[in-house]
């Protein structure tokens, strides 16, 4: 019959396709060392400085280009960067930046790396100028930045000019003194101005490509596409496919300095697929290091081979209940507290979490600067202890001749298997451990969004916090204090929250400003850690559950650093061995 | 015939229409906008985001600007600039002015990207992994249903029908990551993910290059894909053949001696076809517009996702864009259907 013969003849070409297209193998050639791997699914939104918010965004943007310091990925430490030194003026609010001058501008002209130059001819330096051009450019309304709110904050005058209140560049704190001296102006005298000061939104920018000038092209927007991309750090763009991938290769005119060495790797590619085909990917030899995705944890674990590829690094981040402390039942302070003693966190990541995560007793993640550590304050914050939960319920319950069953508690989480999980776990802990029924909602991410900032904040909700930059006031001051993320005022004037914890507590309020203000490092942990009591303790006004890590697995002929800020991989400073 | 098309091309437009207005209007009142992060941007930021999109007029102005953009040709002078406000599917130079027609919008998710961008360079793998994945369903599906419709209940049809029933219960993500670990990770014989064509394409659509190094990543996700979708043809086939070679005009054409085989190819077939070609007609368009998927499992580039992260996202241009351009590909799909219709029943006319 004729489909009978189509069949065949369909298989006989195919397989005649496929045998004929085997080529013989090519010459040998010294291959370029390179690395390859994943963001997650989805392309990188952006890797224009003034725009970037993601994680692979910001990743892109500290190996294309270097900040006025760097943090330093291990430690945290403010180290130089594109500034070899600074000052600060007697007030700590100005700070002068002595630039280096040995470092151009260069692009990948689809063969090599090259310098820019510009219209005499002569390579174009990183200069001064660049920096103020940058930092106005992501202050500037017309940009629609999202992250100028950390320089709108922090530096005089950008308040202003990011509302638009001021058309005048010049009211904003940042001086070119001279071609290599930038001068910054801050609102407060802090110990993260420095830090501020070298992240991405205040990154160099080149003015001549993305406004033109006599011999370049305005390219707009599109500054960031292949064949256009400038930039000045250890590597830079060579080519990005949106949704594939996207490849940035060595840069050989970056000078290497002692905490930004030259590249050893020639070529990195990242590729954006989800986390399950990556890690296909990497069982099959074409991955050099990815995520473990959590079903195939404990089968990792038990392998020989991959367990000892296996590497469980700490993550800026912090997983938390938040309470509504002017809802029912919640609003007092010891039904929070028992509800947050009562969970066993050690036992959610032994047996649902699996990635050795660490039980969190506050908020602030230690390796944050000014966090605390479990080394020096043990018993700070709240530990699993079952039986003075119950006390403190039963205390409760006596006073208002209750029992556990008659109250009435809803616990909301964004809807995801993962919270899901987690989630009938703490509810069968308190269920076990109080007698408490607890009722699980879950709402879709923008929506549920919406829901936890307003006047129906459920009484237990779920959110979690990762670093913008490594500091415990990113933490615990921006989120809980008065206006915060995690403690919303939407009327700013009457000065009460909105939604969230709903807490106004004058105490902490002016504990975390002490805090932020105080410029000894080990005065200013102690700070931290009496806010972080007040937090969690005194008020219980959030259960912190987990401090975030990460499972990944790396090819032993991969020399690597692990990184505690968020996706800001130093790969400049990993090797390959064969 | 002629005028039937024109008129149904018509229909396209009004469809659109309405369909435009649904969505513009369903994704305004789902609570949630493309710029809600976790934490609260301020004031000032959100009002320069929302000024810079036009997010901040009204309803009806924006819907109005966006049909503009879409519909409206644009003549002008100047040439098209890279900026992202200037960036049309079509661009002619007309002596010396230029024609500039369907700005789709930008991303809000994607800061360098328009949805023209996303049209242009995801759609068309898309495409290719869509028409190959037909084509797979249709090579196993229609065989295996003709085999099992003749030979009824015997070896050949319990077998076919097996494999339907396969096919139609183990999902896409339970499939794709079996094939990936056997073909991919044990024998290394095909790629595990990627894809094997990247922009610039020919003429738009076709892969640059059709060798091994394409091929190879095609063969897992097209089977994959396609196997689902021939389940559904085989069965279709099958119940609506052994239908047809019931009627007394087929028991005619045997009476009078003719080849049975011809009796199968030119009278049964063509209109048992009828009811499988009608559901070919809507798979195509679903398989032609991306499955979200077979693209994840597989790592491929295409539009399917952005039909399901534009609406997590809020991102209401590429929403706008992804459910217009499904809507252009059903109508058109369906109106080929129907004129293939006319060719298989001579009875089926429009006048």
């Amino acid at each position: 019959m004729r489909s009978k013969y189509l069949i065949f003849l369909s298989l006989f070409v195919i397989a005649s396709m496929a045998l004929g297209a085997c080529q013989p193998a090519a010459p040998a050639e010294p291959e370029p060392k390179a690395i390859r791997l994943n963001f997650g699914p989805g392309d990188v939104p952006t890797i224009d400085p003034a725009l970037a918010t993601d994680t692979s965004s910001t990743q892109i943007n500290v190996l294309t280009m270097v900040g006025l310091t760097r943090q330093d990925e291990v430690t945290t430490e403010t180290k130089p960067g594109m500034a070899t030194a600074w000052t600060i003026s007697d007030d700590g609010l100005t700070y002068t930046f002595k630039l280096r001058d040995d470092v151009t501008w260069v692009k990948y002209d689809g063969t090599q790396v090259v310098q820019v130059t510009d219209c005499e001819g002569n390579p174009r330096k990183v200069t001064a100028h660049d920096f103020k051009y940058g930092i106005l450019r992501t202050l500037a309304p017309a940009t629609a930045s999202d992250y100028a709110y950390v320089l709108a904050f922090a530096l005089k005058g950008a308040a202003d000019y990011n509302a638009g209140t001021t058309e005048d560049p010049e009211t904003v704190g940042v001086k070119a003194v001279d071609d290599y001296t930038l001068e910054l102006t801050f609102n407060e005298p802090a110990a993260y101005n420095a830090q501020i000061a070298g992240m991405w939104v205040a990154y160099a920018q080149p003015s001549w490509l993305i406004d033109g000038d006599d011999c370049t092209e305005a390219r707009g927007d599109r500054w960031t596409e292949t064949g256009f991309f400038q930039g000045y750090g250890p590597y830079t763009l060579k080519e990005w496919v949106h949704d594939s991938y996207i490849t940035v290769i060595k840069n050989p005119f970056w000078p290497g300095t002692e905490d930004i060495p030259q590249a050893k790797i020639d070529e990195v590619t990242f590729t954006m697929l989800d986390e399950v085909p990556a890690f296909a990917e990497y069982e099959a030899g074409n991955m050099d290091t990815t995520a473990v995705p959590q079903a195939d944890i404990d089968r990792v674990k038990a392998d020989t081979k991959l367990s000892a590829q296996l590497k469980i690094a700490p993550v800026q981040c912090t997983y938390y209940y938040g309470f509504n402390t002017k809802a029912p039942v919640v609003e007092d302070q010891r039904v929070r507290l028992a509800l947050s003693k009562a969970i066993d966190r050690q036992g959610l990541i032994d047996n649902v979490l699996k990635g050795d995560q660490e039980p969190a007793q506050w908020f602030s993640r230690p390796g944050l600067a000014g966090a605390p550590t479990i080394d020096k304050f043990p018993d700070l914050g709240v530990k699993y202890d079952p039986s003075g939960a119950k006390a403190l319920l039963d205390e409760y319950l006596k006073e208002k001749n209750l029992t556990a069953d008659q109250l009435d508690l809803t616990l909301m989480f964004n809807t995801s298997s993962g919270h899901q999980k987690i989630a009938e776990a703490i509810q069968q802990m308190w269920k076990d451990n109080l007698g408490v029924n607890v009722q699980l909602v879950n709402q879709e991410w923008k929506v549920y969004l919406k829901t936890i900032k307003g006047k129906d904040t459920p009484q237990i909700w779920r959110l979690g916090w990762c670093q913008d930059y490594p500091d415990a006031n990113n933490f615990i001051r921006e989120v809980f204090s008065l206006g915060g993320s995690g403690n919303p005022d939407e009327e700013p004037k009457d000065g009460t929250p909105d939604g969230g914890i709903n807490m106004l507590d004058e105490a902490f309020e002016a504990k975390v400003r002490e805090a932020a203000a105080e410029l000894d490092p080990n005065k200013r942990v102690q700070l931290y850690a009496e806010a972080e009591d007040m937090l969690v303790v005194k008020n219980a006004a959030i259960a912190p559950i987990y401090w975030y890590t990460r499972v990944t697995v790396t090819k032993p002929y991969v020399q690597r650093t692990f990184s505690v800020l968020g996706g800001q991989e130093a790969i400049y400073k990993w090797d390959i061995v064969k | 015939m002629g005028q039937y098309i024109v008129r149904r091309l018509i229909y396209l437009f009004v469809v659109l229409f309405v369909v435009s207005v649904i969505t513009f209007a369903l994704m305004h009142a789902v609570p949630g906008g493309p710029f809600d992060r976790e934490k609260k941007l301020p004031k000032e930021i959100m009002e320069n985001l929302n000024k810079r999109y036009h997010l901040d007029d009204p309803l009806v102005v924006q819907y109005g600007r966006y049909m503009y953009d879409v519909l409206i040709p644009h003549f002008s002078v100047q040439a098209p600039t890279s900026s992202l406000q200037d960036d049309f599917l079509f661009k002619v130079k007309l002596g010396p002015v230029w024609l500039k027609w369907m700005n789709f919008g930008p991303s809000y998710a994607s800061r360098s990207r328009t949805v023209n961008d996303i049209f242009r360079d995801q759609l068309p793998i898309s495409m290719q992994l869509g028409a190959m994945a037909l084509f797979v369903a249709i090579l196993i599906g229609l065989p295996l249903g003709i085999l099992a419709a003749l030979k009824q209940n015997t070896i050949f049809d319990y077998l076919g029908m097996s494999v339907a029933i396969f096919g139609v219960s183990v999902p896409v993500i339970v499939l794709g990551p079996l094939m990936i670990f056997i073909f991919g990770v044990s024998l290394k014989l095909l790629p595990p993910t990627g894809w094997g064509a990247k922009p610039p394409y020919l003429l738009g659509f076709f892969p640059s290059k059709l060798d091994w190094s394409f091929w190879k990543y095609a063969i897992m996700p097209s089977i994959a894909l396609g196997l689902g979708s021939s389940a559904i043809i085989a069965r279709l086939t099958r119940a609506s053949l052994l239908q047809v070679i019931r009627e007394d005009y087929i028991r005619t054409a045997r009476a009078k001696g003719l080849q049975e085989r011809l009796v199968i190819t030119r009278h049964a077939l063509k209109n048992s076809l009828i009811p499988v070609v009608t559901i070919l007609g809507p798979m195509f368009a679903a398989l032609i517009t991306g499955t979200f998927v077979t693209e994840l499992t597989f790592g491929i580039p295409g539009m399917g996702k952005y039909f399901v992260t534009s609406i997590t996202n809020r991102d209401y241009p590429v929403i706008m864009g992804t459910i217009l351009l499904y809507v252009v590909f059903l109508v058109i799909a369906n109106l080929i259907v129907d004129i293939v219709y006319a060719y298989l029943d001579p009875r089926i006319r429009y006048d």
